[in-house]
């Protein structure tokens, strides 16, 4: 695809839009910003819904918006508005400014410093993220993907011992195009397109109990989505949960699957984040650059990867982003310092946030069987089911569903239990992290086994 | 707040004629019924924090949305221009669920819901124009009503309060955000709608610091009102919470884990109702199948004198509506009545499926979505016990004062509550306060097991958020329940 026709693709912003977006920078500081930070965004959603086999929903989603950072008189407002033409954005952005002026004054309000910016998101297709086949789907083509994936009417085939009840699918691309500009020079675009499929299912057993399962898959390039085996690993997973058994609580060796394993990470890169260190909010408050984990844990951030989803030049307020580990070897290395929290507590800047994280593997182990063989017996977590983290602490509760298992086999289902313990002292017992993270995945965080975990039932 | 429909017509620069132009151009390709559902959305923020309101913003949505239906399935797009050649262009969009299925001069008919009227069945239809008299949110101070200024002394206000409670406090964060929506919903039946619908939220999250220990605590209040919301009284009464138990929470330990009774708080336990029960009573789960309660309709569900609720009528309600988003009035919906399963709640696509007339639970995010059936303030009635017999009653077991989140299996009906605080109880009495800890058991099961049902409902006023694929603001109540053989996660 040549750059032209990129750039009248449906969905992705035209020259015309990121104009209007220079004016009303221009515009704000007509109006007495003394500095603007514009983000203008679009997307184009296409959707084919499928329900028991049939098609059941098409939607047709193009959003754009552009949203108005404010610095005034050493005031500081954030603005958005999705009406787009010029006759609406003057005066909304006039009054914008008008209401900055009323707010309590914020030393540590600034633009990031045209050092720290990105200067290599050009086009926005530097990441590789934009699949050119994205152009060419028509609204057929689009249906006769969904309606292939189904498996509603082979559902006589599945197996024994259970019916398909249900089957709920969705197959969608989209094209997400944004641009951050200000008014120290930045101009920084990202364009990406993203396939994505997704099934949710729900089995009988001959007794009449019913359970549910999904799966999903999604990639930046058509090509890289695997379309026909969602519903049936939906399938599968949700007929492997027949004939849960209690088990009685106490500790045990906990293996968490890869497509969870998120939920025990999110609350400590959250605990890392900026806005909770300088709330005080936070249970790593003051842990920065000591021995926290355990030695085996090392999680990276790399936002860099071409081709991978979720890679990124810029964060949010344009800053370059960079390789750098967040834990190694067990010891805190960052914390996520935007230019606000930094003006505010003195830490250096870093990024407003994680982009691409990756556990890097230990242990040993390249998948969930080998995690198993080497772990002998504990419970299999294959999903979380509610619960909560105390952010000031790091105590945590969570249900989950999944199996036990025994000499490295599953034995059969569990069902109410709930772990319980505190983000540290589990990640102090991590033994192993496979190797086995999902590509479609915006965190790369594998299998994961932890000793001697709290289990209740 | 229902304002003349010319109000409408003049924010959308439309008229009738050109919606049942566009409504025309939807069901081109032979839909069966077609709806329009205009929305401006003004939002504003403040937000408090080490001391001043130093950040806040507006924030402006609008557009359309356009639905198509064909028998139960749905063609939808939305556009944010309302240029008549975007909306017929987004039309056409939306008609493209059509060909395959759709009984071309059946239009609107699948969707007049029929009626038991004795021995004849009648249609039925929701149309005359809204009455502002019985408004349910009506703006004594509108928002936008002067300038943001003007709301800064509440926040500076309410930290002041704050702080003077406690010496522990580090840290006081407090948001005011506030948001009027004007819509216009117009369908191929003829029904004509709009509503102004208001809503004003008050968040404060606070640190405790105690020798080395850290605490926090939270709290919201929500209305669909104006700016009235914004007084003393709403000061002292979030001051009190966000700082109450506070001690409690310093000393609370997690339980030993295990089966046990469980006595819930009045109030803000409600959301084990909305979440364990009430996802598992919206139709669209149990027309496709996947409801623990799908084949239940009719059947005992839970003990004689026990009822549940869905209720869009209680004004100024975080739950509260005129009419739902897709135009059909808002009522009080009773899904348990005397402990028989007696609806579900339901949206025009359901309610057709089950030959029943729609319970104005067709809810939307926003113009970006397509309705579905979703709760808005749930709750159980009250019962005749009184609550501190209730307690007085467990040997052993929790009582929960603060859940902080909830989840479910709507297939399997197993649910998850994670309890923010609470309190052992040991031969009657209240004991040791417990913290961060999970209750997990089975909708179908616990609603079996309730076995006695306070004489105290409480309809809690936080800002609860139900994040169903869309997020849709909504309520939740319940008087002090007792229900026997959850499991308790502890150490």
């Amino acid at each position: 695809m040549k750059d032209n026709e990129i750039s009248i693709t449906p969905g992705m912003l035209e020259e015309a839009e990121t104009e209007l977006a220079r004016r009303c920078m221009s515009y704000a500081r007509e109006c007495g910003a003394q500095k603007v930070r514009i983000t203008l965004n679009k997307s184009l959603l296409d959707l084919v819904g499928m329900l028991d086999g049939e098609v059941d929903k098409v939607t047709h989603a193009l959003d754009r918006s552009l949203q108005v950072a404010l610095f005034v008189d050493g005031r500081f407002g954030s603005f958005s508005s999705n009406r787009l033409e010029e006759s609406e954005l003057r005066p909304f952005i006039r009054q914008a400014v008008d209401t900055v002026r009323m707010l309590e004054p914020d030393a540590a309000r600034d633009l990031p410093a045209p050092e720290r910016v990105a200067r290599d998101a050009v086009t926005g297709r530097e990441m590789g993220l934009f699949d050119p086949v994205y152009a060419t789907l028509t609204a057929g083509r689009r249906r006769e993907m969904a309606v292939r994936t189904s498996l509603w009417h082979r559902k006589t085939a599945l197996g024994q011992g259970f019916t398909l009840v249900s089957e709920e699918g969705e197959y969608s691309d989209s094209v997400f195009d944004t641009v951050v500009m200000d008014s120290q020079g930045l101009f920084a675009r990202h364009t990406e397109t993203s396939f994505e499929i997704g099934y949710e299912v729900t089995v009988e057993d001959p007794e009449g109990n019913r359970y549910a399962s999904y799966w999903w898959d999604a990639a930046p390039t058509l090509a890289g989505v695997s379309l026909d085996d969602c519903s049936e690993t939906a399938v599968r997973r949700a007929a492997l949960q027949i004939g849960p058994q209690d088990i009685p609580g106490g500790k045990y060796n906990l293996v968490v699957e890869s497509e969870c394993a998120s939920k025990l990470l999110n609350p400590v890169l959250t605990a890392l984040g900026g806005y909770a260190i300088q709330q005080k909010n936070s249970f790593l408050d003051g842990k920065a650059g000591q021995q926290v984990f355990a030695e085996n844990l090392t999680v990276l951030d790399l936002p860099r990867t071409a081709g991978e989803t979720g890679c990124r030049l810029f964060d949010s307020e344009g800053v370059a982003t960079a390789e750098f580990p967040i834990i190694d070897k067990g010891v805190v290395t960052r914390y996520f310092i935007n230019t606000y929290i930094a003006g505010k507590t003195g830490l250096a800047p870093t990024v407003e946030d994680s982009t691409r994280i990756k556990v890097l593997p230990t242990g040993g182990c390249k998948g969930l069987d080998d995690v198993l063989r080497k772990v002998g017996s504990g419970i299999l977590v294959t999903g979380f089911n509610g619960g909560n983290s105390n952010s000031s602490t790091g105590d945590f509760s969570y249900g989950i569903e999944g199996f036990a298992f025994t000499d490295g086999a599953i034995t059969h289902p569990v069902r109410e239990m709930v772990v319980t313990g505190n983000f540290i002292d589990l990640w102090r017992h991590l033994l192993i992290a496979a190797d086995d993270a999902r590509l479609c995945m915006s965190k790369l965080i594998p299998t994961l086994a932890f000793a001697d975990v709290d289990c209740s039932a | 707040m229902i304002y003349q429909k010319e109000h409408y017509f003049h924010t959308f620069q439309v008229d009738v004629p050109l919606m049942d132009r566009l409504l025309k151009e939807a069901l081109r390709s032979g839909g069966d019924y077609s709806d329009l559902y205009f929305e401006n959305t003004a939002y504003g923020n403040l937000v408090l924090r080490d001391g001043a309101v130093a950040a806040g913003g507006n924030h402006i949505d609008f557009g359309v949305g356009i639905r198509v239906l064909s028998g139960e399935r749905t063609g939808y797009a939305y556009s944010e221009s309302i240029a008549p050649a975007d909306m017929l262009a987004c039309a056409r969009a939306a008609a493209a669920i059509a060909p395959e299925t759709a009984v071309i001069g059946d239009r609107g008919d699948h969707y007049v819901t029929a009626e038991s009227n004795g021995s004849r069945m009648v249609k039925r239809h929701f149309r005359g124009e809204p009455n502002p008299a019985a408004d349910r949110y009506p703006m004594r101070q509108p928002w936008s009503d002067g300038e943001m200024s003007a709301f800064l002394p509440f926040l500076q206000g309410l930290e002041a309060a704050i702080r003077q409670r406690d010496n522990r406090i580090v840290k006081v964060m407090a948001t005011l955000a506030f948001q009027v929506t004007d819509l216009l919903m117009y369908n191929s039946l003829g029904e004509l709608k709009f509503d102004t619908r208001p809503m004003g939220s008050v968040s404060v999250s606070v640190i405790f610091q105690q020798g080395g220990r850290v605490e926090n605590k939270s709290t919201s209040r929500s209305f669909r009102c104006g700016a009235e919301m914004l007084t003393d009284t709403l000061v002292e009464e979030i001051a009190v919470q966000v700082t109450s138990g506070i001690d409690a929470q310093f000393e609370a330990r997690r339980p030993k884990g295990g089966v046990m009774n469980v006595v819930m708080g009045a109030g803000a336990s409600g959301i084990l109702l909305h979440e364990a029960m009430g996802h598992a009573f919206e139709a669209d789960f149990n027309r496709k199948g996947t409801s623990i309660f799908s084949d239940r309709m009719g059947d005992r569900i839970c003990p004689k004198g026990i009822s549940i609720l869905d209720d869009a009528t209680i004004k100024g309600n975080r739950g509260a509506l005129n009419f739902d988003d897709e135009g059909v009035p808002g009522q009080k919906t009773y899904m348990v009545e005397d402990g028989i399963l007696t609806s579900y709640l339901h949206d025009r696509i359901s309610a057709r499926h089950y030959g029943v007339s729609p319970t104005g639970n067709g809810r939307r995010e926003s113009f970006r979505y397509a309705p579905i059936p979703r709760m808005r303030a749930t709750y159980m009635e009250s019962g005749g016990a009184d609550p501190a017999d209730i307690i007085a009653s467990v040997p052993a077991g929790i009582f929960v004062d603060e859940f902080a989140n909830g989840q479910v299996k709507i297939g399997e009906g197993d649910f998850t509550f994670y309890v923010k605080s609470g309190f052992l109880i040991e031969n009657g009495r209240l004991t040791a306060p417990v913290k961060d800890i999970n209750i997990i058991g089975n909708g179908p099961e616990a609603l079996r097991n309730i076995v006695a049902v306070g004489n105290d409902l409480r309809v809690d006023p936080g800002a609860w958020l139900c994040g169903k694929e869309q997020s849709v603001p909504v309520s939740c109540g319940i008087p002090t329940v007792l229900v026997h053989g959850l499991t308790v996660g502890g150490e």
